[in-house]
């Protein structure tokens, strides 16, 4: 039964990890939305799968709201985000495609060795989780410092509270709704501040490049 | 005895079928585009009208050029007598290894590429370079999506690694071994020429990569290359269907098994093929220098594999 319990979270946690790294393959704006959406379902499965196994129903709860927020809410406003700017692809950022992989791929053999003293000390099933979600969590930083469109930068900060939640998912088996529920409004509310500075930067600038923002006049 | 016996009839089966398999890849296409394709057994008359004919050679072409069709199609045919196909006897040393393998693979590439050079056409030559491109990303990948498995059996040996993942069958929902399958597949489709890495149903592309290599070969030798590359499009397909999903594989040499073996065996091909030719139908093929990038990606993934099979235990 563990056996199963921990296959299924790491099987969920590499998707996860796999969708961080779809976005940094692709160009294209509605590629990285549809691969945001997939990681918030797959987020959603692993802690419904936590909650069964882990015998924690209140995960459950957890569960329905990521789905309803980061699964359906968030990608339909950054679907409306991108339909005012039209379908700008990230051309030019300031690593090259080959590059990135390379260094995603580096980047989560260095969270597997930072997270291996920490599943060495944990007993839980859940403990395949942990290195991956580190990895996540540096693949999104990763997308946040490298591209310059203002937008693929708040999907690499949606993702980044993701790899978050998953952590605390695989590491505690999850926190507590009321708690959850905290952490999901506040990723809301900077999801909206981001978005408000996003529509200023191209309303300022016409563009929402980020290099564009340190010409002094425009 | 029996095992060598066995190899040497696994090799002469799957040179039988591969025609039939491409065949039957360019069939399926054609039906899903809204032709009707020409009947799946075509290959087999075209190879027959190429043995027929005259085989023109170009003066300035060395050895080499007359000597790659026999390493190409030589290479193949042993590779296929020792990866899993139908069998895999539980005895370790019965059939091939990884690193066998690759190397064989990469042997016959590398003597396309020579030729390719060899005759001083333009077209060869920037063929050779591309392929060299593809090749020097995706044999890596071969090694470390295969060596993703290899660490969980323990050996290298193919039977092994096959033998463990029936043994223990929930190894097969790992990570590791998901993404080390994506990985062999997308390299699958980049080392025999199949879309989106190159177009296998035209000699007229500027950006064609195999087919500009052979361009200069006709008669009996074109036929050879493209016999070689249909067995090579099988053994690529055998190794993701048999090491990944190894079930009904044949472990004994028992009658019984080995029907069971040689079923399965078909049923597994056969369900590739339809994956690739409703690859092909809906994608386009990538700009030579988006290529690396999508390569890159499996590359990634295969080191992803290796790396959850290796490091998280």
């Amino acid at each position: 039964m563990d056996a199963v319990f921990s296959q299924l979270v790491s099987l969920g946690s590499s998707g996860m990890l796999l969708t961080g790294i779809i976005v940094l393959w692709r160009k294209s704006l509605p590629a990285y939305i549809t691969a945001y959406r997939w990681q918030s379902w797959l987020l959603a499965a692993v802690t419904a799968t936590i909650g069964y196994f882990g015998g924690d129903p209140q995960l459950y709860w957890v569960a329905v709201v990521l789905v309803a927020l980061k699964g359906v809410a968030i990608p339909m406003l950054l679907r409306a985000m991108q339909r005012r700017f039209g379908a700008s692809a990230e051309t030019s950022p300031y690593l090259n495609t080959e590059t990135s992989l390379l260094v995603a791929g580096l980047l989560v053999l260095f969270a597997y060795v930072l997270a291996r003293p920490w599943m060495m000390a944990s007993e839980l099933p859940t403990r395949q989780g942990l290195p991956l979600a580190t990895a996540l969590l540096f693949v999104s930083l990763f997308i946040i410092v490298t591209r310059k469109k203002a937008i693929t930068q708040v999907i690499g900060f949606l993702m980044l509270e993701n790899a978050i939640a998953l952590l605390a998912a695989a590491g505690t088996y999850g926190v507590p709704l009321l708690v959850e529920l905290g952490v999901v409004l506040d990723a809301l509310m900077g999801f909206l501040v981001m978005q408000i500075f996003v529509y200023h930067i191209h309303e300022t600038f016409d563009s929402i490049d980020v290099e564009q923002l340190t010409r002094l006049k425009h | 005895m029996s095992g060598f016996m066995t190899s040497i009839a696994q090799a002469i089966v799957a040179a039988g079928l591969a025609p039939l398999l491409v065949g039957f890849i360019r069939w399926l296409k054609a039906r899903l585009q809204g032709r009707r394709g020409a009947p799946p057994w075509q290959p087999y008359y075209e190879l027959r009208k190429l043995f027929g004919k005259e085989a023109v050679v170009s003066h300035t072409a060395s050895w080499l050029f007359k000597a790659t069709p026999f390493v190409v199609f030589g290479t193949a045919v042993a590779v296929a007598s020792l990866v899993p196909l139908v069998l895999a006897p539980p005895d370790p040393f019965a059939i091939g290894d990884l690193f066998a393998v690759v190397y064989l693979l990469l042997l016959g590439t590398f003597f396309l590429a020579l030729a390719g050079l060899d005759t001083g056409s333009p077209f060869g030559g920037m063929g050779a370079s591309r392929e060299m491109t593809v090749v020097a990303l995706t044999e890596p990948t071969v090694a470390l999506s295969i060596v993703a498995l290899a660490l969980k059996a323990g050996s290298t040996s193919f039977s092994q690694i096959v033998t463990r993942t029936i043994a223990e069958p929930g190894m097969a929902l790992g990570p590791g071994h998901l993404l080390a399958f994506a990985s062999l597949f997308i390299v699958t489709l980049a080392e025999t020429g199949r879309l989106p890495v190159d177009n296998p149903s035209t000699h007229l592309e500027l950006t064609m990569i195999h087919e500009a290599m052979v361009l200069e070969y006709s008669g009996p030798y074109l036929a050879l290359v493209e016999w070689g590359a249909a067995l090579k499009l099988l053994i690529f397909l055998a190794l993701a269907a048999n090491l990944f999903i190894p079930w009904g594989i044949a472990t004994t040499l028992s009658p019984s098994a080995l029907i069971v073996g040689a079923a399965t065996f078909v049923v597994k091909l056969a369900i590739l093929a339809v994956a690739i030719a409703v690859l092909e139908t809906r994608v386009a093929k990538l700009r030579l220098f988006r290529v690396p990038e999508l390569l890159s990606a499996s590359f990634v993934l295969a080191l992803l594999a290796v790396m959850s099979t290796f490091l998280a235990r």
